[in-house]
């Protein structure tokens, strides 16, 4: 099931690095930024249910004040809510889950495409799905990143780790770590503080309130670390795809980077503010009544 | 508070996910090696494989016990239990093995780790004595010829080493690695390397004699047979190649060959690849298709043996057929319980005083830890499996 996503990946990569000279390296980028664009719809759309569920946070935040005590008014309120602004609570998960197979299966391809050892290679057998490919295996796996001084630097093989590299290959980890940083930030950016702090029920340093806040706040800190980490242990041609992929998701998330798409995918951009909800102080929440079978009246 | 708590959840599996991922798609270097080797005056059964090189009795696949050689008792490790010849990777720096060991002499194996060195090791006691740096890995098995040891790496080239103090007398670049054993002819070497080259060298001088592009990498020893040589290559292709180096015949496959052919007495070639087909070709008529037919779900790593009026393959769908050798036909197929991966190659014992056997016996090697090696009857009931 799994190779469905992932053979064509590999499919593809091979046949990129055929077309583009024999450059693994450019082959990866290049691919890389193909599939960035074609999920980029979904990244808006995920983008796009953040933003309205941020916008609605204060009203919220006073729903949860005013029903405090009783789950079933609030849980009624909080629908009523979502569907005056049109918001789905979990809207934002279904782009992303969508996108997930697709960014691991590309991950893997090209796991797959540098094979390096015997078992490796006998896996890419299955998985060249364009006849004519063969002859190109192994793909070259020896990367020098500036030509012009090949005699400072030496090359560098995709397929092992940066420690098992000439030291400045080390430099690959800290762009990974950088970069994924940088693509968080920006990330918060673009669907939280922008609308907090148009809010001035909100906390005063205008990026959203609460766990929410705390948790985007540490996944900026933690996933830089744990990508930076895990360059150090994977291959240097994982480390560029990393640093490529967190480029061109800076690019996306950057306000003219996201202009540009928007028009090139015929999106309108909607900043309109939230509509809110007015529920009288004591309005009864109805209930739905249970229907009573008649009971035969007593004669 | 629901959503945000939803929202962390959902965050974790994901980057559990891409951790799988990452996990998912680290595999091992190769497949077990097995072979035959001469040990304490009989034939064994060697095997190295990950973490382990074991020596085996060919009867019932159990490993040798470690013998002291001067009152010939086992010998008996801390909870007295006897110790068996299995030489393990965690206790000599985490080495992998791949290649076969090399018996030196009584005392002394030899064997090559896929850490980039060749480890001297006393086979009384089982301890690595000496450890000699090579350039780069090994994933194949070295070749002796005369006290010289010619070292192919899992990266590119060959080495020839002096056996008596291992200093290299010369060596040999190619462009990517040699994953199979070279061949000798004469005081030819050829060597098949993933570059898509077939070499032929000088064993005494490392000098080229002559190459071939085959126009796909190369990843089995070349079949020698009536002074030619018969071998497949990654771009779907099958060639016969003469001695000075020049293509003969072609044959196109369904998908890369991996192993070598084999052959029988009345020039029939066999050859096997990677989308499960066997061929079966005429060497008298330039490799003209006698049969060929899909055998196996999935494809065929090793190359098939021949025995008797049988060709038997051994697939990555987990299974051992049996064929008809005239036409192919299908007599006997046997699922290994499952259905691991059976990648390394197969050997097959005919019955003989110094294996202790008295009927053939067909040695089928699996990436799952926990049978490495099945042996089988020639009828397909299996007789034992290692380890058990």
């Amino acid at each position: 099931m799994w190779d469905l996503i992932l053979n064509p990946f590999v499919t593809i990569l091979a046949w990129l690095y055929a077309a583009l000279n024999q450059d693994i390296v450019l082959a990866i980028v290049v691919l890389t930024v193909i599939i960035r664009f074609l999920t980029y719809p979904l990244l808006a759309k995920q983008q796009e249910s953040s933003r309205k569920m941020q916008q609605i946070q204060p009203q919220l935040k006073k729903l949860q004040e005013k029903y405090k005590n009783d789950k079933e008014k609030l849980s009624q309120a909080q629908m009523k809510l979502y569907k005056e602004n049109k918001v789905n609570p979990v809207g934002g998960c279904f782009p992303m889950v969508i996108q997930f197979p697709i960014l691991i299966g590309l991950y893997q391809a090209i796991f797959f495409a540098l094979a390096a050892t015997p078992f490796q290679l006998v896996d890419l057998s299955e998985r060249l799905l364009i006849p004519g490919l063969d002859s190109l295996i192994p793909l070259q796996r020896m990367w020098t990143p500036i030509p012009q001084l090949a005699g400072l630097l030496p090359e560098l093989d995709l397929t092992l780790a940066p420690t098992e590299n000439p030291h400045y290959s080390l430099i690959l980890p800290l762009l990974v770590l950088v970069t994924t940083w940088a693509q968080q930030k920006l990330t918060m950016a673009t669907t939280g503080q922008k609308t907090a702090k148009k809010d001035d029920d909100d906390d005063d340093d205008g990026k959203p309130a609460g766990g929410q806040a705390q948790m985007m706040k540490s996944m900026t800190t933690i996933m830089p670390i744990m990508f930076g980490f895990f360059s150090l242990s994977f291959s240097v041609g994982l480390s560029v795809y990393f640093v490529a992929s967190n480029l061109i998701g800076i690019i996306q998330y950057s306000p003219q980077g996201r202009n540009v798409l928007d028009k090139l995918f015929g999106k309108k951009q909607t900043d309109e503010a939230p509509v809110e909800i007015v529920l009288e102080p004591d309005e009864p929440v109805k209930k739905p009544r249970k229907r009573r079978k008649k009971k035969p009246r007593k004669k | 508070m629901n959503t945000r708590r939803s929202s962390f959840v959902i965050c974790l599996i994901l980057i559990a996910l891409v951790l799988t991922g990452c996990v998912g798609a680290r595999m091992g270097v190769s497949w077990p090696a097995v072979g035959l080797i001469d040990y304490n005056g009989e034939q064994n059964i060697a095997l190295a494989y990950n973490n382990n090189v074991a020596i085996l009795s060919p009867v019932n696949g159990a490993p040798l016990r470690l013998i002291n050689p001067l009152n010939g008792r086992a010998i008996l490790d801390s909870e007295n239990n006897p110790r068996n010849w299995v030489l393990q990777g965690s206790a000599n720096n985490g080495a992998q093995f791949y290649a076969l060991p090399i018996v030196l002499d009584e005392e002394t194996v030899l064997v090559a780790a896929n850490s980039g060195n060749l480890l001297q090791v006393d086979s009384v006691l089982l301890e690595a004595t000496r450890s000699i740096q090579l350039e780069d890995k090994i994933v194949a098995n070295v070749l002796v010829v005369d006290d010289i040891l010619y070292v192919p790496y899992q990266n590119g080239g060959l080495s020839a080493r002096s056996m008596e103090d291992y200093r290299e007398i010369w060596r040999f670049h190619t462009e990517e690695g040699v994953w199979t054993q070279p061949l000798l002819v004469g005081e030819m070497l050829i060597v098949a390397s993933i570059d898509h080259h077939v070499y032929a060298l000088d064993r005494s001088s490392g000098q080229l004699i002559w190459s071939l592009n085959l126009g796909g990498s190369v990843a089995s020893t070349p079949l020698l047979a009536n002074d030619r040589l018969y071998v497949g290559s990654f771009n779907k292709m099958f060639f016969e190649l003469s001695l000075d180096g020049r293509i003969l015949s072609t044959y196109s496959t369904q998908n890369w060959v991996w192993g070598s052919p084999a052959i029988d007495e009345r020039g029939v070639v066999y050859v096997a690849d990677l989308s499960g087909y066997v061929h079966a070709l005429d060497s008298e008529r330039n490799l003209q298709e006698i049969w060929s037919s899909q055998i196996a779900e999935r494809g065929i790593r090793s190359g098939p043996v021949v025995y008797q009026d049988r060709v038997i393959v051994a697939s990555r769908d987990g299974k051992v057929y049996w064929l008809d050798r005239r036409d192919g036909a299908l007599i006997n197929a046997r699922e290994i319980d499952n259905r691991p991966e059976l990648l390394g190659d197969m050997l097959m014992l005919e019955p003989s005083e110094s294996l202790d056997i008295d009927a053939p016996l067909l040695i089928v090697t699996s990436v799952d830890e926990g049978r490495l090696l099945i042996a089988f009857e020639l009828d397909g009931r299996q007789t034992w499996v290692y380890p058990r």
